[in-house]
Protein backbone atom coordinates (compact mmCIF):
# COMPACT_ATOMS: atom_id res chain seq x y z
CA UNK A 1 0.00 0.00 0.00
CA UNK A 2 2.65 2.14 -0.19
CA UNK A 3 2.39 2.33 -3.86
CA UNK A 4 -1.12 4.43 -2.94
CA UNK A 5 0.68 6.55 -0.27
CA UNK A 6 2.96 7.76 -3.05
CA UNK A 7 0.44 7.79 -6.07
CA UNK A 8 -1.54 10.20 -3.77
CA UNK A 9 1.08 12.02 -2.26
CA UNK A 10 2.66 13.04 -5.41
CA UNK A 11 -0.87 13.77 -7.11
CA UNK A 12 -0.50 16.55 -4.88
CA UNK A 13 2.59 18.31 -5.99
CA UNK A 14 1.99 22.01 -4.89
CA UNK A 15 0.95 20.46 -1.04
CA UNK A 16 3.57 17.72 -0.95
CA UNK A 17 6.42 20.85 -2.29
CA UNK A 18 5.33 23.00 0.79
CA UNK A 19 5.90 19.81 3.81
CA UNK A 20 9.10 18.96 2.09
CA UNK A 21 9.85 22.52 2.43
CA UNK A 22 9.23 22.15 6.10
CA UNK A 23 10.51 19.02 6.77
CA UNK A 24 13.64 20.39 4.77
CA UNK A 25 14.17 23.51 7.15
CA UNK A 26 13.14 21.67 10.48
CA UNK A 27 15.50 19.22 9.60
CA UNK A 28 18.19 21.93 8.91
CA UNK A 29 17.15 23.50 12.38
CA UNK A 30 17.36 20.35 13.88
CA UNK A 31 20.91 19.44 13.00
CA UNK A 32 22.51 22.60 12.97
CA UNK A 33 21.15 22.72 16.63
CA UNK A 34 22.45 19.18 18.00
CA UNK A 35 25.59 19.70 15.88
CA UNK A 36 26.81 23.15 17.35
CA UNK A 37 25.90 21.57 20.39
CA UNK A 38 27.92 18.45 20.30
CA UNK A 39 30.01 20.59 18.57
CA UNK A 40 30.70 22.86 21.71
CA UNK A 41 30.63 20.15 24.61
CA UNK A 42 33.35 18.69 22.10
CA UNK A 43 35.35 21.60 22.50
CA UNK A 44 34.67 21.67 26.02
CA UNK A 45 36.04 18.62 27.19
CA UNK A 46 38.32 18.07 23.81
CA UNK A 47 41.59 18.39 26.30
CA UNK A 48 40.00 15.64 28.81
CA UNK A 49 39.21 13.21 25.85
CA UNK A 50 42.03 13.90 24.20
CA UNK A 51 44.39 13.37 27.28
CA UNK A 52 45.44 9.53 27.93
CA UNK A 53 44.30 9.68 31.66
CA UNK A 54 42.07 7.53 34.12
CA UNK A 55 41.88 10.28 36.48
CA UNK A 56 41.51 14.23 36.99
CA UNK A 57 42.08 15.50 40.20
CA UNK A 58 41.26 19.16 40.24
CA UNK A 59 41.00 21.94 43.05
CA UNK A 60 37.73 21.65 45.32
CA UNK A 61 34.14 22.23 44.22
CA UNK A 62 35.35 23.16 40.28
CA UNK A 63 32.43 23.60 38.05
CA UNK A 64 34.04 22.43 34.68
CA UNK A 65 36.95 22.14 33.37
CA UNK A 66 37.78 25.49 32.08
CA UNK A 67 37.05 27.10 35.47
CA UNK A 68 40.48 25.29 37.51
CA UNK A 69 41.84 26.60 40.57
CA UNK A 70 45.57 25.89 41.49
CA UNK A 71 46.54 23.82 44.29
CA UNK A 72 49.97 22.62 45.46
CA UNK A 73 51.71 20.48 42.87
CA UNK A 74 53.16 18.69 45.69
CA UNK A 75 50.53 16.45 46.05
CA UNK A 76 51.14 14.75 42.95
CA UNK A 77 53.38 12.18 45.63
CA UNK A 78 50.41 10.94 47.01
CA UNK A 79 48.77 9.71 44.03
CA UNK A 80 52.08 8.56 42.50
CA UNK A 81 52.53 6.56 45.72
CA UNK A 82 49.38 4.64 45.53
CA UNK A 83 50.93 0.97 43.82
CA UNK A 84 47.56 0.60 41.10
CA UNK A 85 48.76 3.74 39.60
CA UNK A 86 51.06 3.60 36.65
CA UNK A 87 52.11 7.11 36.55
CA UNK A 88 50.94 10.61 37.42
CA UNK A 89 51.42 13.86 35.98
CA UNK A 90 50.89 17.73 36.36
CA UNK A 91 48.63 19.95 33.87
CA UNK A 92 48.04 23.89 34.02
CA UNK A 93 45.48 25.23 32.86
CA UNK A 94 45.21 29.40 33.02
CA UNK A 95 44.40 32.12 30.64
CA UNK A 96 46.56 34.78 29.95
CA UNK A 97 46.41 38.38 27.59
CA UNK A 98 48.56 37.58 23.76
CA UNK A 99 49.22 41.49 22.78
CA UNK A 100 48.33 41.68 18.52
CA UNK A 101 50.54 43.18 16.10
CA UNK A 102 48.17 45.84 15.85
CA UNK A 103 48.29 46.56 19.55
CA UNK A 104 44.64 45.10 20.73
CA UNK A 105 45.38 42.06 22.61
CA UNK A 106 43.16 38.72 22.63
CA UNK A 107 42.23 36.92 25.83
CA UNK A 108 43.50 32.91 25.85
CA UNK A 109 43.29 29.80 27.33
CA UNK A 110 46.77 28.29 28.37
CA UNK A 111 47.88 24.98 28.43
CA UNK A 112 51.23 23.43 30.19
CA UNK A 113 52.18 20.10 29.92
CA UNK A 114 55.08 17.99 30.73
CA UNK A 115 57.26 18.09 26.87
CA UNK A 116 58.50 14.88 28.02
CA UNK A 117 55.87 13.17 28.69
CA UNK A 118 53.10 14.91 26.62
CA UNK A 119 50.53 14.18 28.42
CA UNK A 120 48.41 17.13 27.81
CA UNK A 121 49.99 18.19 24.86
CA UNK A 122 48.34 19.24 21.37
CA UNK A 123 47.00 16.34 19.88
CA UNK A 124 47.01 17.37 16.35
CA UNK A 125 49.95 19.24 14.67
CA UNK A 126 49.91 21.23 11.82
CA UNK A 127 53.49 22.44 11.94
CA UNK A 128 56.21 21.15 14.66
CA UNK A 129 56.03 18.81 17.60
CA UNK A 130 54.64 19.17 21.14
CA UNK A 131 57.88 18.87 22.31
CA UNK A 132 59.64 21.47 20.57
CA UNK A 133 58.05 23.84 23.78
CA UNK A 134 61.08 21.91 26.08
CA UNK A 135 63.68 24.14 27.33
CA UNK A 136 62.27 27.91 26.76
CA UNK A 137 59.69 30.42 25.84
CA UNK A 138 57.87 28.44 23.06
CA UNK A 139 54.47 28.23 22.87
CA UNK A 140 52.13 26.48 20.14
CA UNK A 141 49.40 27.95 18.93
CA UNK A 142 46.25 26.37 17.04
CA UNK A 143 45.77 27.64 13.33
CA UNK A 144 42.27 28.44 13.50
CA UNK A 145 43.13 31.09 16.56
CA UNK A 146 43.98 33.25 13.01
CA UNK A 147 41.22 34.56 12.84
CA UNK A 148 41.77 36.53 16.22
CA UNK A 149 45.47 36.59 16.64
CA UNK A 150 46.09 37.42 12.48
CA UNK A 151 48.64 34.96 10.84
CA UNK A 152 50.39 32.98 12.76
CA UNK A 153 54.42 32.41 11.04
CA UNK A 154 56.59 30.07 13.07
CA UNK A 155 59.56 31.97 14.77
CA UNK A 156 57.53 35.10 15.38
CA UNK A 157 57.97 36.18 18.98
CA UNK A 158 54.49 37.26 20.64
CA UNK A 159 53.98 39.34 23.96
CA UNK A 160 52.01 37.22 26.19
CA UNK A 161 51.39 39.07 29.47
CA UNK A 162 54.44 40.85 29.39
CA UNK A 163 56.58 37.98 28.31
CA UNK A 164 58.15 36.81 25.34
CA UNK A 165 56.86 33.86 23.77
CA UNK A 166 58.34 32.48 20.36
CA UNK A 167 55.87 30.51 18.32
CA UNK A 168 57.17 26.96 17.34
CA UNK A 169 54.90 25.05 16.03
CA UNK A 170 50.75 24.96 15.24
CA UNK A 171 48.25 22.95 16.21
CA UNK A 172 44.97 21.85 14.21
CA UNK A 173 41.81 22.36 15.19
CA UNK A 174 41.69 22.61 19.29
CA UNK A 175 39.44 24.84 20.46
CA UNK A 176 38.36 25.94 23.79
CA UNK A 177 34.62 25.87 24.75
CA UNK A 178 35.27 29.98 25.55
CA UNK A 179 36.50 30.48 21.61
CA UNK A 180 39.52 31.86 23.39
CA UNK A 181 42.39 30.83 21.09
CA UNK A 182 44.12 27.99 22.96
CA UNK A 183 47.87 28.27 23.68
CA UNK A 184 50.41 25.48 24.63
CA UNK A 185 53.75 25.76 26.13
CA UNK A 186 56.33 23.86 28.94
CA UNK A 187 54.68 23.18 32.44
CA UNK A 188 57.12 25.28 33.90
CA UNK A 189 56.49 28.21 31.74
CA UNK A 190 52.92 28.06 32.23
CA UNK A 191 53.46 28.29 35.78
CA UNK A 192 54.85 31.18 36.21
CA UNK A 193 52.85 33.39 33.06
CA UNK A 194 50.80 35.31 34.76
CA UNK A 195 51.10 34.43 38.49
CA UNK A 196 47.97 33.48 38.55
CA UNK A 197 49.15 29.62 39.03
CA UNK A 198 52.38 30.09 40.42
CA UNK A 199 55.24 28.17 41.24
CA UNK A 200 54.72 24.64 43.11
CA UNK A 201 51.18 25.20 42.23
CA UNK A 202 49.26 23.31 39.00
CA UNK A 203 45.67 23.11 37.97
CA UNK A 204 45.21 19.24 37.40
CA UNK A 205 47.04 15.86 38.54
CA UNK A 206 45.66 13.61 35.80
CA UNK A 207 46.93 9.82 36.61
CA UNK A 208 47.02 6.41 34.80
CA UNK A 209 46.24 3.45 36.39
CA UNK A 210 48.19 -0.07 35.50
CA UNK A 211 44.69 -1.70 35.55
CA UNK A 212 41.31 0.89 34.31
CA UNK A 213 39.45 -2.10 36.77
CA UNK A 214 40.56 -0.69 39.94
CA UNK A 215 39.02 2.73 38.96
CA UNK A 216 36.53 2.66 41.19
CA UNK A 217 38.31 1.86 44.74
CA UNK A 218 41.30 4.55 43.46
CA UNK A 219 38.92 7.27 42.63
CA UNK A 220 37.37 6.62 46.61
CA UNK A 221 40.43 6.07 48.19
CA UNK A 222 41.93 9.74 46.45
CA UNK A 223 38.99 11.56 47.67
CA UNK A 224 38.64 9.81 51.12
CA UNK A 225 43.00 11.39 51.31
CA UNK A 226 42.56 14.29 49.23
CA UNK A 227 39.93 16.55 51.00
CA UNK A 228 41.21 19.74 49.14
CA UNK A 229 40.59 18.18 46.03
CA UNK A 230 37.91 16.78 44.19
CA UNK A 231 38.78 13.42 41.87
CA UNK A 232 37.16 12.75 39.13
CA UNK A 233 37.47 9.54 36.22
CA UNK A 234 38.04 10.44 33.09
CA UNK A 235 34.44 10.17 32.10
CA UNK A 236 32.85 11.49 35.43
CA UNK A 237 35.06 14.76 34.45
CA UNK A 238 33.47 14.91 31.17
CA UNK A 239 30.21 14.39 32.48
CA UNK A 240 30.69 17.37 35.12
CA UNK A 241 31.57 19.55 32.19
CA UNK A 242 29.34 18.73 30.09
CA UNK A 243 26.79 18.94 32.54
CA UNK A 244 27.41 22.62 33.67
CA UNK A 245 27.21 24.19 30.26
CA UNK A 246 24.26 22.03 29.33
CA UNK A 247 22.66 22.18 32.87
CA UNK A 248 24.11 25.10 34.90
CA UNK A 249 24.37 27.76 32.67
CA UNK A 250 21.32 26.52 30.31
CA UNK A 251 23.13 27.11 27.84
CA UNK A 252 23.15 23.75 26.11
CA UNK A 253 18.85 23.46 27.64
CA UNK A 254 18.97 26.68 24.87
CA UNK A 255 19.72 24.22 21.84
CA UNK A 256 18.03 21.69 23.29
CA UNK A 257 14.87 23.47 23.53
CA UNK A 258 15.08 24.78 19.86
CA UNK A 259 15.85 21.36 18.67
CA UNK A 260 12.81 20.07 20.56
CA UNK A 261 10.69 23.47 18.78
CA UNK A 262 12.53 22.43 14.97
CA UNK A 263 11.53 18.90 15.41
CA UNK A 264 8.16 19.86 16.90
CA UNK A 265 7.22 22.03 13.87
CA UNK A 266 7.80 19.52 11.74
CA UNK A 267 6.29 17.08 13.46
CA UNK A 268 3.42 19.40 13.30
CA UNK A 269 3.88 20.14 9.32
CA UNK A 270 3.56 16.40 8.48
CA UNK A 271 0.98 15.79 11.09
CA UNK A 272 -0.62 19.05 9.82
CA UNK A 273 -0.47 17.96 6.38
CA UNK A 274 -1.59 13.96 6.75
CA UNK A 275 -4.09 15.19 8.34
CA UNK A 276 -5.61 17.44 5.92
CA UNK A 277 -4.74 14.51 3.23
CA UNK A 278 -6.90 11.87 5.19
CA UNK A 279 -10.03 14.29 5.80
CA UNK A 280 -10.40 14.84 1.83
CA UNK A 281 -9.64 11.21 1.21
CA UNK A 282 -11.53 10.06 3.85
CA UNK A 283 -14.82 8.99 1.08
CA UNK A 284 -11.61 7.33 -0.62
CA UNK A 285 -10.47 5.50 2.17
CA UNK A 286 -14.11 4.65 2.78
CA UNK A 287 -14.04 2.70 -0.52
CA UNK A 288 -10.81 0.95 0.11
CA UNK A 289 -12.66 -0.34 3.70
CA UNK A 290 -16.04 -1.60 1.08
CA UNK A 291 -13.63 -2.97 -1.16
CA UNK A 292 -12.70 -5.34 1.43
CA UNK A 293 -9.56 -2.97 3.44
CA UNK A 294 -8.71 -3.58 6.51
CA UNK A 295 -7.84 -0.84 8.91
CA UNK A 296 -4.40 -1.31 9.25
CA UNK A 297 -3.99 -1.38 5.27
CA UNK A 298 -5.36 2.10 5.11
CA UNK A 299 -3.25 2.84 8.37
CA UNK A 300 -0.01 1.25 6.13
CA UNK A 301 -1.21 3.69 3.55
CA UNK A 302 -1.56 7.04 6.03
CA UNK A 303 1.92 5.63 7.85
CA UNK A 304 4.14 5.81 4.60
CA UNK A 305 2.55 9.05 3.50
CA UNK A 306 3.54 10.50 6.52
CA UNK A 307 7.37 8.20 6.66
CA UNK A 308 7.83 9.24 2.82
CA UNK A 309 7.23 13.03 3.89
CA UNK A 310 9.76 12.69 6.80
CA UNK A 311 12.15 10.87 4.85
CA UNK A 312 12.60 13.15 1.62
CA UNK A 313 12.21 16.07 4.32
CA UNK A 314 15.17 15.04 6.40
CA UNK A 315 17.15 13.57 3.02
CA UNK A 316 17.24 16.97 1.58
CA UNK A 317 18.06 18.62 4.38
CA UNK A 318 20.75 16.35 5.54
CA UNK A 319 22.25 16.89 1.74
CA UNK A 320 22.17 20.58 2.90
CA UNK A 321 23.99 20.59 5.86
CA UNK A 322 26.58 18.58 4.59
CA UNK A 323 27.20 21.05 1.76
CA UNK A 324 26.49 23.48 3.97
CA UNK A 325 29.19 22.36 6.40
CA UNK A 326 32.72 23.63 5.55
CA UNK A 327 31.16 27.31 5.22
CA UNK A 328 29.48 26.98 8.89
CA UNK A 329 32.81 25.95 10.28
CA UNK A 330 34.69 27.97 8.48
CA UNK A 331 32.62 30.89 10.26
CA UNK A 332 33.72 29.29 13.50
CA UNK A 333 31.27 27.64 14.62
CA UNK A 334 31.77 24.12 15.76
CA UNK A 335 29.91 21.68 13.74
CA UNK A 336 29.40 17.75 15.29
CA UNK A 337 27.88 15.25 13.11
CA UNK A 338 28.95 11.76 12.36
CA UNK A 339 26.80 9.70 10.65
CA UNK A 340 25.57 8.10 14.14
CA UNK A 341 23.60 11.34 14.84
CA UNK A 342 22.17 11.98 11.28
CA UNK A 343 20.44 8.20 12.03
CA UNK A 344 19.69 8.92 15.08
CA UNK A 345 18.11 12.32 14.28
CA UNK A 346 16.63 10.21 10.85
CA UNK A 347 14.84 7.88 13.17
CA UNK A 348 13.74 10.42 15.75
CA UNK A 349 12.43 12.86 12.83
CA UNK A 350 10.46 9.73 11.66
CA UNK A 351 9.19 8.49 14.71
CA UNK A 352 7.82 12.30 15.34
CA UNK A 353 6.33 12.49 12.28
CA UNK A 354 4.86 8.81 12.68
CA UNK A 355 3.33 9.88 16.05
CA UNK A 356 1.59 13.07 14.22
CA UNK A 357 0.24 11.05 11.53
CA UNK A 358 -1.54 9.03 14.51
CA UNK A 359 -3.96 11.98 14.83
CA UNK A 360 -5.15 10.91 10.98
CA UNK A 361 -5.14 7.24 12.25
CA UNK A 362 -7.57 6.91 14.69
CA UNK A 363 -10.36 8.84 12.35
CA UNK A 364 -10.26 5.91 9.94
CA UNK A 365 -10.93 3.30 13.28
CA UNK A 366 -14.75 4.81 13.14
CA UNK A 367 -15.14 5.19 9.75
CA UNK A 368 -17.75 3.58 8.34
CA UNK A 369 -17.42 1.88 4.78
CA UNK A 370 -21.02 2.27 4.11
CA UNK A 371 -20.45 5.99 3.49
CA UNK A 372 -20.03 5.17 0.14
CA UNK A 373 -23.53 4.67 -0.23
CA UNK A 374 -24.52 8.07 0.92
CA UNK A 375 -23.66 10.27 -2.83
CA UNK B 1 -28.29 -22.92 -10.24
CA UNK B 2 -26.04 -22.71 -7.55
CA UNK B 3 -26.90 -20.65 -4.35
CA UNK B 4 -24.30 -18.19 -3.74
CA UNK B 5 -25.71 -15.61 -1.45
CA UNK B 6 -29.21 -15.84 0.54
CA UNK B 7 -30.69 -13.12 2.85
CA UNK B 8 -32.87 -14.62 5.63
CA UNK B 9 -35.23 -12.43 6.91
CA UNK B 10 -33.24 -9.30 7.77
CA UNK B 11 -34.05 -5.93 9.15
CA UNK B 12 -32.52 -2.98 9.18
CA UNK B 13 -33.37 -0.50 11.89
CA UNK B 14 -31.62 3.47 12.30
CA UNK B 15 -32.42 4.76 15.05
CA UNK B 16 -31.44 8.89 15.20
CA UNK B 17 -32.48 10.42 18.83
CA UNK B 18 -35.98 9.33 18.96
CA UNK B 19 -36.83 9.05 15.13
CA UNK B 20 -36.59 4.93 13.97
CA UNK B 21 -36.23 4.51 10.76
CA UNK B 22 -37.02 0.88 9.63
CA UNK B 23 -35.05 1.01 6.24
CA UNK B 24 -35.25 -2.62 5.25
CA UNK B 25 -37.95 -4.82 6.96
CA UNK B 26 -38.05 -8.31 7.01
CA UNK B 27 -36.33 -9.61 3.60
CA UNK B 28 -35.26 -12.82 2.40
CA UNK B 29 -33.77 -13.23 -0.91
CA UNK B 30 -31.57 -15.40 -2.80
CA UNK B 31 -29.01 -14.61 -5.63
CA UNK B 32 -27.56 -17.73 -7.95
CA UNK B 33 -24.52 -17.68 -9.89
CA UNK B 34 -24.84 -16.80 -14.02
CA UNK B 35 -27.71 -14.45 -12.59
CA UNK B 36 -28.78 -11.00 -12.69
CA UNK B 37 -31.30 -9.87 -9.60
CA UNK B 38 -32.87 -6.44 -10.06
CA UNK B 39 -33.58 -4.50 -6.40
CA UNK B 40 -36.38 -1.80 -7.38
CA UNK B 41 -38.06 0.31 -5.55
CA UNK B 42 -38.88 4.54 -4.76
CA UNK B 43 -36.54 6.27 -3.17
CA UNK B 44 -35.77 5.69 0.26
CA UNK B 45 -37.51 2.18 -0.12
CA UNK B 46 -34.10 0.51 1.69
CA UNK B 47 -32.30 -0.78 -1.69
CA UNK B 48 -29.21 0.66 -1.49
CA UNK B 49 -29.11 0.01 2.79
CA UNK B 50 -30.06 -3.90 1.55
CA UNK B 51 -27.42 -3.93 -1.02
CA UNK B 52 -24.97 -2.82 2.10
CA UNK B 53 -26.55 -5.82 3.94
CA UNK B 54 -25.59 -8.00 1.19
CA UNK B 55 -22.18 -6.80 0.74
CA UNK B 56 -21.61 -7.37 4.36
CA UNK B 57 -20.48 -3.45 5.33
CA UNK B 58 -23.56 -2.97 7.07
CA UNK B 59 -24.52 -5.15 9.82
CA UNK B 60 -28.60 -6.30 9.85
CA UNK B 61 -30.02 -5.86 12.94
CA UNK B 62 -31.59 -8.73 12.30
CA UNK B 63 -31.71 -11.98 10.18
CA UNK B 64 -29.00 -13.43 8.23
CA UNK B 65 -26.65 -13.48 5.94
CA UNK B 66 -25.43 -16.06 3.88
CA UNK B 67 -22.30 -16.35 1.73
CA UNK B 68 -21.47 -20.01 0.31
CA UNK B 69 -22.91 -21.24 3.07
CA UNK B 70 -21.45 -19.12 5.96
CA UNK B 71 -23.41 -17.09 8.29
CA UNK B 72 -21.30 -13.39 7.25
CA UNK B 73 -23.68 -11.17 9.48
CA UNK B 74 -22.41 -11.94 12.91
CA UNK B 75 -18.85 -11.95 11.68
CA UNK B 76 -16.28 -10.06 13.90
CA UNK B 77 -15.60 -6.55 12.13
CA UNK B 78 -11.59 -8.11 11.54
CA UNK B 79 -12.78 -10.91 9.29
CA UNK B 80 -15.33 -9.09 7.36
CA UNK B 81 -12.53 -7.64 5.15
CA UNK B 82 -11.90 -10.81 4.30
CA UNK B 83 -15.25 -12.29 3.11
CA UNK B 84 -15.58 -8.57 1.52
CA UNK B 85 -12.27 -9.29 -0.77
CA UNK B 86 -13.32 -12.90 -1.42
CA UNK B 87 -16.47 -12.93 -2.71
CA UNK B 88 -17.82 -9.00 -3.08
CA UNK B 89 -17.37 -6.53 -5.96
CA UNK B 90 -19.17 -2.95 -5.79
CA UNK B 91 -19.95 -0.40 -8.05
CA UNK B 92 -21.54 2.54 -6.68
CA UNK B 93 -23.63 5.17 -7.88
CA UNK B 94 -21.29 7.48 -7.42
CA UNK B 95 -18.36 5.80 -9.06
CA UNK B 96 -16.14 6.17 -5.61
CA UNK B 97 -12.89 6.55 -8.02
CA UNK B 98 -9.31 7.88 -6.83
CA UNK B 99 -8.93 11.07 -8.70
CA UNK B 100 -5.14 10.39 -8.26
CA UNK B 101 -5.13 7.31 -10.01
CA UNK B 102 -5.94 6.59 -13.32
CA UNK B 103 -8.08 3.99 -14.49
CA UNK B 104 -5.59 0.84 -14.76
CA UNK B 105 -4.26 2.09 -10.82
CA UNK B 106 -7.77 2.13 -9.79
CA UNK B 107 -8.39 -1.12 -10.64
CA UNK B 108 -5.10 -2.22 -9.73
CA UNK B 109 -5.30 -0.87 -6.09
CA UNK B 110 -8.09 -3.29 -5.50
CA UNK B 111 -5.74 -6.17 -7.38
CA UNK B 112 -3.16 -4.78 -4.72
CA UNK B 113 -5.24 -5.23 -1.64
CA UNK B 114 -6.39 -8.53 -2.30
CA UNK B 115 -2.90 -9.55 -2.64
CA UNK B 116 -2.65 -9.98 -6.24
CA UNK B 117 0.30 -7.30 -6.70
CA UNK B 118 2.76 -10.05 -6.80
CA UNK B 119 2.00 -10.92 -10.44
CA UNK B 120 1.96 -8.08 -12.96
CA UNK B 121 -1.46 -6.12 -11.20
CA UNK B 122 -0.94 -3.50 -14.51
CA UNK B 123 -0.81 -6.64 -17.16
CA UNK B 124 -4.42 -7.66 -15.15
CA UNK B 125 -5.90 -4.42 -14.57
CA UNK B 126 -5.42 -3.32 -18.67
CA UNK B 127 -7.10 -6.90 -19.08
CA UNK B 128 -9.86 -5.81 -16.79
CA UNK B 129 -10.83 -2.38 -18.81
CA UNK B 130 -9.94 -3.92 -21.84
CA UNK B 131 -13.18 -6.73 -20.88
CA UNK B 132 -15.27 -3.57 -19.96
CA UNK B 133 -14.57 -1.88 -23.12
CA UNK B 134 -12.15 0.70 -21.91
CA UNK B 135 -8.94 -0.67 -23.19
CA UNK B 136 -8.08 2.99 -24.94
CA UNK B 137 -8.50 4.81 -21.73
CA UNK B 138 -6.61 3.14 -19.64
CA UNK B 139 -3.91 5.90 -18.26
CA UNK B 140 -6.65 8.54 -17.96
CA UNK B 141 -7.26 10.47 -14.71
CA UNK B 142 -11.10 9.71 -13.63
CA UNK B 143 -12.05 13.53 -14.02
CA UNK B 144 -10.91 13.25 -18.09
CA UNK B 145 -13.33 10.22 -18.33
CA UNK B 146 -17.48 10.42 -19.14
CA UNK B 147 -19.76 9.48 -16.83
CA UNK B 148 -20.04 5.78 -18.90
CA UNK B 149 -16.20 5.36 -18.90
CA UNK B 150 -16.45 5.97 -14.93
CA UNK B 151 -19.18 3.43 -14.59
CA UNK B 152 -16.98 0.76 -16.89
CA UNK B 153 -13.91 1.42 -14.52
CA UNK B 154 -16.28 0.75 -11.44
CA UNK B 155 -17.26 -2.35 -12.98
CA UNK B 156 -13.63 -3.18 -14.17
CA UNK B 157 -12.56 -2.62 -10.32
CA UNK B 158 -15.22 -4.97 -9.30
CA UNK B 159 -14.28 -7.41 -10.93
CA UNK B 160 -10.62 -7.33 -10.01
CA UNK B 161 -9.69 -10.30 -8.08
CA UNK B 162 -12.62 -12.61 -9.59
CA UNK B 163 -15.20 -12.12 -6.73
CA UNK B 164 -18.17 -14.40 -7.08
CA UNK B 165 -20.86 -11.90 -6.50
CA UNK B 166 -20.81 -8.48 -8.16
CA UNK B 167 -23.36 -5.75 -6.12
CA UNK B 168 -23.87 -2.82 -8.35
CA UNK B 169 -25.94 0.62 -6.86
CA UNK B 170 -27.46 2.24 -9.78
CA UNK B 171 -25.35 1.81 -12.36
CA UNK B 172 -27.13 3.91 -14.97
CA UNK B 173 -28.47 6.72 -12.79
CA UNK B 174 -25.62 9.01 -14.18
CA UNK B 175 -25.91 7.90 -17.90
CA UNK B 176 -27.53 8.58 -21.23
CA UNK B 177 -30.26 6.19 -22.11
CA UNK B 178 -27.74 4.84 -25.07
CA UNK B 179 -24.50 4.59 -22.53
CA UNK B 180 -27.07 3.20 -19.52
CA UNK B 181 -28.14 0.01 -22.21
CA UNK B 182 -24.67 -0.78 -23.05
CA UNK B 183 -23.35 -1.02 -19.56
CA UNK B 184 -26.11 -2.69 -18.51
CA UNK B 185 -25.91 -5.04 -21.27
CA UNK B 186 -22.32 -5.36 -20.45
CA UNK B 187 -23.18 -6.67 -16.55
CA UNK B 188 -25.24 -9.18 -17.78
CA UNK B 189 -22.74 -10.37 -19.92
CA UNK B 190 -20.21 -10.75 -17.16
CA UNK B 191 -23.12 -12.38 -15.32
CA UNK B 192 -23.66 -15.40 -17.78
CA UNK B 193 -20.01 -15.94 -18.91
CA UNK B 194 -18.29 -15.65 -15.73
CA UNK B 195 -21.12 -17.11 -13.51
CA UNK B 196 -21.26 -14.24 -11.55
CA UNK B 197 -24.21 -13.39 -9.40
CA UNK B 198 -24.67 -9.71 -10.19
CA UNK B 199 -27.76 -8.10 -7.89
CA UNK B 200 -28.29 -4.60 -9.50
CA UNK B 201 -30.37 -1.73 -7.77
CA UNK B 202 -31.90 0.34 -10.47
CA UNK B 203 -34.82 2.81 -11.33
CA UNK B 204 -34.01 2.20 -14.66
CA UNK B 205 -36.97 0.28 -16.85
CA UNK B 206 -34.28 -0.78 -19.22
CA UNK B 207 -32.99 -2.61 -16.32
CA UNK B 208 -36.04 -4.83 -16.09
CA UNK B 209 -35.75 -6.14 -19.41
CA UNK B 210 -32.45 -7.65 -19.05
CA UNK B 211 -32.42 -8.85 -15.38
CA UNK B 212 -33.63 -13.05 -14.83
CA UNK B 213 -35.28 -11.80 -11.48
CA UNK B 214 -37.01 -8.72 -10.06
CA UNK B 215 -37.65 -8.05 -6.47
CA UNK B 216 -39.94 -4.83 -5.76
CA UNK B 217 -38.94 -2.59 -2.60
CA UNK B 218 -41.50 -0.65 -0.82
CA UNK B 219 -41.28 0.87 2.44
CA UNK B 220 -38.22 -1.67 3.41
CA UNK B 221 -39.77 -4.69 2.87
CA UNK B 222 -40.43 -6.75 -0.64
CA UNK B 223 -44.01 -6.55 -2.69
N1 LIG C 1 -27.40 6.13 8.24
C1 LIG C 1 -28.70 6.33 8.27
N2 LIG C 1 -29.28 6.82 9.37
C2 LIG C 1 -30.61 6.98 9.43
N3 LIG C 1 -31.45 6.72 8.42
C3 LIG C 1 -30.94 6.21 7.29
C4 LIG C 1 -29.52 6.01 7.15
N4 LIG C 1 -29.31 5.51 5.91
C5 LIG C 1 -30.51 5.43 5.32
N5 LIG C 1 -31.48 5.85 6.13
C6 LIG C 1 -32.92 5.87 5.83
O1 LIG C 1 -33.31 4.57 5.48
C7 LIG C 1 -34.24 4.59 4.42
C8 LIG C 1 -33.72 3.76 3.26
O2 LIG C 1 -32.57 4.40 2.73
P1 LIG C 1 -31.82 3.81 1.43
O3 LIG C 1 -30.69 4.69 1.18
O4 LIG C 1 -31.55 2.39 1.65
O5 LIG C 1 -32.92 3.99 0.33
P2 LIG C 1 -32.81 3.81 -1.26
O6 LIG C 1 -33.91 2.90 -1.64
O7 LIG C 1 -31.44 3.40 -1.61
O8 LIG C 1 -33.09 5.27 -1.76
P3 LIG C 1 -32.53 5.99 -3.10
O9 LIG C 1 -33.28 5.38 -4.24
O10 LIG C 1 -32.91 7.41 -2.89
O11 LIG C 1 -31.07 5.76 -3.14
C9 LIG C 1 -34.43 6.05 4.08
O12 LIG C 1 -35.60 6.49 4.71
C10 LIG C 1 -33.24 6.73 4.64
O13 LIG C 1 -33.54 8.05 5.04
MG1 LIG D 1 -29.82 4.29 -2.74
Amino acid sequence: MIWLALKTLIHEKGRLFITLMGITFSTILVLTQVGIYLGMMGYATAIIRHTDADIWIASKNIQNFDFALPFPEERINRVSAIPDVLWAERLVLTWGFLKLTDGGQEQVQIVGYNPDTGIGAPWSMLVGSPSDVKGGRYMIIDKTSEQRLGRLEIGTVWELNEKRFKLVGLSKGIKSFTTSPVIFMSYNHAQNVYGMVGAEQTSYIVAKLKDKRKIREVVRDLNATMKDNDVFTREGFIFKTVMYWTVQTGLGMGFFLTAILALAIGGAIVGQTIYANTMEHLKEFGTLKALGARNEDIYKVIFSQAGINAGIGYLVGSIFILFARGSIERAGVPLYLSPGIFFTLFFIMILTCLLSAYFSVRRIKTLDPVMVFRG
Amino acid sequence: MERILEVKDITKVYQEGNIRVVAVDSVSLTLNRGEVLLIMGPSGSGKSTLLSMMGCILRPTQGEVIINGQVVSDLSEDTLPYIRRQYIGFSFQSFNLFPSLTASENVEVVLRLKGLNKKRPRQKALNLLEKVGLGERVDFYPRDLSGGEKQRVTFARALAGDPSIILADEPTANLDSKTGREVLGLLKDLAVESAKAVAIVSHDPKAEALAHRIVFLEDGRIK
